[in-house]
């Protein structure tokens, strides 16, 4: 049940060798339910099995981004309100870990004797709680694409924004109904396979990640990656082009199919192989775990945009997607206590240097730039250490692009289709 | 009657040429502001600028005099130029004999000499000032003393050209011949940029005191940072921009999904193994909000355990520090027996300091040479480096983006934003070349947040994909009930015309 740290890439570079093929600081997870309404439970469920999973293995809810058009848990129809299960047995409950589920007295420390006897039983559980970014209407193939590419107004929070550097592997699930080189959004639009193609290459350019998988669960969900040409990223759905991709049980009292049979095996390798976060496994043994007779649709993999193709692409390990790297540098021993000493001095030595400074500007009253175009900008640095700044910054509107001009153009184009309705008019006369 | 059917139709197909096809090529039109790409691309591939760094340095011997002064700098800049594996850096000595007035400063290292009798000659850096101590003996040759101080100055500059050289590797800057040295000082440079942030112009600090009981309920926190953060933040405060922000939160628990600390029955300490300090802070629950506002959050998380929990140590260092790499720093203050509801300035004092430490590096403060106000100028440069460094290749990459994406829409923003990124680029990268390197951080700064706000302009999202077939299937229902009649009826007429021509002929 305990979280083991990763390695930092450095010191996996240093003592296993083996692993050392994490080069990313950072794990991002985008989990995408498409659908709505109640015949839709089993894709929520989906998502949130997947939330839990990347929870569990230490992603910070900061770092996941889920965006669910609909709230099974609290819909009229659902018998066990509050409460969202992928699998029949109703052992485990998605939307919240129930407070009296065995695990808590864990965390005031103990042995390690009976926790390891109490992980053995129970499932590891998950922090409490689900925080859903992006809900309801607002799950839009525009968000989703927004969110990719990180194109948002000024004004968007920060919390709702994929905030990845060229250090950070993320996982994109997504699940809903689809066909050939498209997914559904909420019965309303589509995203093609073309559009993720290209938010994909967008986010190569600037960085935004390093490596990237991408899973699908829908029908005919390997004809979503085939147009992807950037590299770094890998692909998997759960079924080829005109195949469906089918639910793989209901449950009687919800009264509809809660997960779908692809997610339910990928889930249930994540939940059997991945108790711990050291866990060694690789990504070719979840390929391998989708055979025909568990998915009942010929689940496929796109591997050949990662450098070393798909023998590299198996070989990266599950955790390098769904787990969170986060290294730590333990200070160290003695040196530590004496370089203490010589920052008591320093910053004693600096206070007085900018009491010093703060006299003499406040005597002099110079004002030191070198252009004068510069100075204007610079002139905000020195007023730096306030403790609640305004942030200032041009807030960039959505319709930025057509705010003015846009009404201009407007204007003429009505006006032009009233001549022209006028011309009309006057030939009927003249007749 | 052949001529007025001929009007009529004649009059439909002008209205359509001349009205209709230019209305309808003016309403589908995407607006693309032009972009200077060739200029964007020549700075993408480093041909507009060549990054190298004059120092100035500044000789000042009080007992030398003017002439053997003026002699020595002459010699040691000779030697320094002549180096090979400082390439980057051009040096520039002057002598000067009065001390300088502590306002203005227009060097980067000051050397000052002044004699000591029969000693070897030797060096120290000052910590909070950009000088060089040298004594030497009155009685030495010119000659090793210019040696001497050549291969000091060299010292100071070694560690930065080093981390210069890595940032310019594996970009179009490099200068062809990689003078980076060991596997061993690459791993150092990579751990250093892993565990600092990237650059932002404002960073938000966060001090965080987390109690696992009821007490302390409170802190001195305000007189403490004035004591130890502040003086170091104002002069990083050239480099970026910092805000403070404090919390306290009481009876805050560890995350379930480590194993929590062990008590240890032989020393009666509490033991946090170091597997779990990658999950100690509880971010479900502790109240660490990302989202204070533009630019990234620095936390510093103070934890102090219940009195029945403590000491708590870490088990493998019996350390109680660590630093998360771009995210903060965690320091456990195990309380003293006299449990007090207020944590004083003094009893933080080892807290801040360490946080101090910490906020070095984490904003990237090389960790050499020993002076402060020498790691916070070769910070200067390397920033401003690494930022000329990323707007020109946003540049490229904006560059690259217009041309295969056809169908999306440039704004006249971003087109203003490119050319004041590439004016400000050439700006910094003169005050690059002439030392202002000051000047050419807030340059470099400008350029790459112009440049970031290109890329990232919200309105050039490619939103649907439009293949030919989708534009047909409009088209089609919507035009072609108007064109058939037009064009059959204009082809009749031709043919009409024609058999009129045959039979007149």
């Amino acid at each position: 049940m305990r979280l083991l740290s990763l390695p930092t890439p450095l010191l996996a570079a240093i003592s296993l060798p083996s692993l050392s093929d994490a080069t990313h600081t950072s794990n991002w997870a985008v989990l995408v339910s498409t659908s709505r309404f109640w015949f839709n439970y089993r894709h929520m469920a989906n998502t949130l099995s997947l939330y839990r999973t990347v929870k569990r293995l230490g992603v910070p809810d900061s770092q996941i981004i889920l965006m669910l058009p609909d709230d099974m848990a609290c819909n009229p129809r659902n018998t066990f309100s509050g409460s969202v299960f992928n699998d029949k047995s109703r052992e485990l409950d998605l939307y919240d870990q129930k407070p009296d589920t065995p695990t808590q007295e864990s965390a005031e420390g103990g042995d390690i004797a009976t926790e390891s006897e109490t992980s053995e039983t129970t499932p590891q559980i998950m922090p409490a709680g689900i925080e859903v970014d992006y809900r309801g209407n607002e799950v839009t193939v525009e968000t989703f694409i927004r969110l990719l590419t990180d194109r948002w107004p000024a004004s968007h929070p920060t919390s709702k924004r994929l905030l990845t550097n060229s250090q950070s592997n993320i996982l994109i699930y997504m699940t809903g109904h689809g066909g050939d080189s498209f997914l559904k959004f909420q019965d309303a639009e589509e995203i093609s396979s073309h559009d993720l193609a290209d938010a994909f290459a967008q986010m190569h350019e600037k960085g935004r990640y390093n490596e990237l998988l991408f899973m699908i669960d829908t029908c005919q969900a390997n004809t979503m990656y085939e147009s992807f040409y950037s590299p770094g990223v890998v692909g998997m759905g759960s079924s080829a082009r005109d195949q469906s991709s089918y639910s793989h049980h209901a449950d009687q009292d919800v009264g509809v199919a809660v997960i779908d049979r692809w997610t339910y095996y990928a889930l249930e390798f994540l939940e059997t192989r991945l108790n711990s976060t050291s866990a060694d496994v690789r990504l070719g043994e979840l390929f391998d775990f989708m055979t025909f007779d568990r998915v009942h649709s010929d689940a496929g993999i796109r591997a050949d945009l990662l450098e070393g193709g798909e023998e590299a692409a198996r070989n990266r390990r599950v955790l390098d997607f769904f787990g969170n790297v986060q290294g730590v540098d333990v200070e160290m021993g003695d040196g530590g206590r004496e370089s203490l000493g010589d920052w008591r001095a320093d910053l004693e030595a600096l206070r007085r240097i900018g009491e010093r400074t703060k006299r003499e500007m406040g005597e002099l009253n110079v004002t030191v730039g070198a252009g004068s175009k510069v100075s204007a900008r610079e002139a905000g640095a020195d007023r730096s250490v306030l403790p609640a700044m305004r942030v200032e910054g041009d807030v960039l509107d959505m319709a930025a692009s057509t705010g003015g001009s846009g009404w201009l153009k407007k204007a003429i184009g009505g006006t032009s289709l009233l001549l022209l309705g006028a011309a009309w008019v006057a030939g009927s006369k003249m007749r | 009657m052949g001529w007025t059917r001929r009007w009529i139709i004649i009059a439909f197909w002008v209205v359509v040429a001349c009205l209709g096809l230019p209305y309808w090529i003016w309403t589908t039109s995407i607006h693309r502001s032009h972009l200077p790409l060739g200029m964007m691309n020549s700075w993408a591939e480093g041909k507009a600028c060549q990054m190298s760094y004059p120092l100035h340095i500044r000789l000042s011997a009080p007992d030398l005099g003017e002439q053997a002064g003026s002699l020595l700098a002459e010699g040691v800049m000779r030697r320094m130029n002549e180096l090979t594996d400082l390439q980057l850096y051009t040096f520039k000595l002057s002598y000067n004999d009065s001390l300088p007035t502590s306002t203005e400063r227009d060097w980067d290292l000051l050397v000052l000499l002044s004699e000591e009798q029969n000693t070897n000659p030797e060096a120290s850096l000052r910590s909070w000032a950009p000088v060089l101590d040298v004594r030497y003996d009155p009685n030495s040759d010119t000659n090793t003393l210019a040696t001497f101080i050549s291969q000091e100055v060299r010292t100071v500059f070694e560690y930065e050209h080093e981390s210069l050289t890595y940032l310019l590797n594996d970009t179009p800057y490099a200068t062809g011949k990689d003078t980076t040295s060991s596997l061993e000082g690459k791993t150092r440079l990579d751990a250093r940029t892993t565990r600092a942030f990237k650059y932002a112009s404002m960073y938000h600090l966060t001090f965080s005191l987390f109690t696992s009981s009821a007490s302390p309920s409170s802190w001195d926190v305000d007189e403490a940072l004035n004591k130890y953060i502040t003086p170091l933040l104002q002069p990083l405060s050239k480099i970026s921009k910092f805000t403070i922000n404090t919390q306290v939160q009481l009876h805050a628990s560890f995350s379930p999904s480590i194993a929590g600390p062990m008590h240890d029955a032989t020393s009666g300490k509490w033991l946090l193994q170091k597997t779990d300090l990658s999950g100690f802070v509880n971010a479900a629950e502790w109240p660490l909000s990302p989202s204070i506002g533009a630019g990234p959050t620095i936390n510093f998380v103070l934890y102090v355990p219940s009195v029945e929990q403590s000491p708590l140590e870490i088990a493998e260092t019996g350390g109680t520090s660590w630093l998360v790499p771009q995210w903060g720093g965690v320091q456990i203050l195990n309380p003293s027996d006299m449990q007090s509801a207020t944590l004083s300035a003094g009893d933080l004092e080892q807290v801040m300091l360490t946080f101090a430490d910490h906020l070095t590096a984490l904003v990237g403060l090389p960790p050499s040479p020993q002076s402060l106000a020498l790691r916070l100028s070769s910070l200067t440069r390397e920033r401003a480096t690494s930022l000329i460094l990323s707007a020109s290749s946003t540049l490229g990459a904006l560059a690259r983006l217009t041309l295969k994406l056809t169908s999306i829409s440039i704004p006249d923003s971003v087109a203003k934003s490119v050319d004041e990124t590439i004016a400000r680029l050439d700006q910094a990268c003169l005050d690059l070349r002439e030392g202002r390197f000051d000047s050419a951080l807030s340059n470099a700064r400008i350029a790459n947040d112009e440049a970031e706000r290109a890329f990232f302009e919200p309105s050039m999202v490619g939103q649907v994909y439009f293949p030919d077939e989708h534009k047909v299937a409009v088209y089609v229902p919507l035009l072609g009930p108007m064109a058939v009649p037009l064009v059959m009826a204009a082809l009749k007429e031709l043919r009409k015309l024609r058999a009129a021509k045959l039979k007149s002929a």
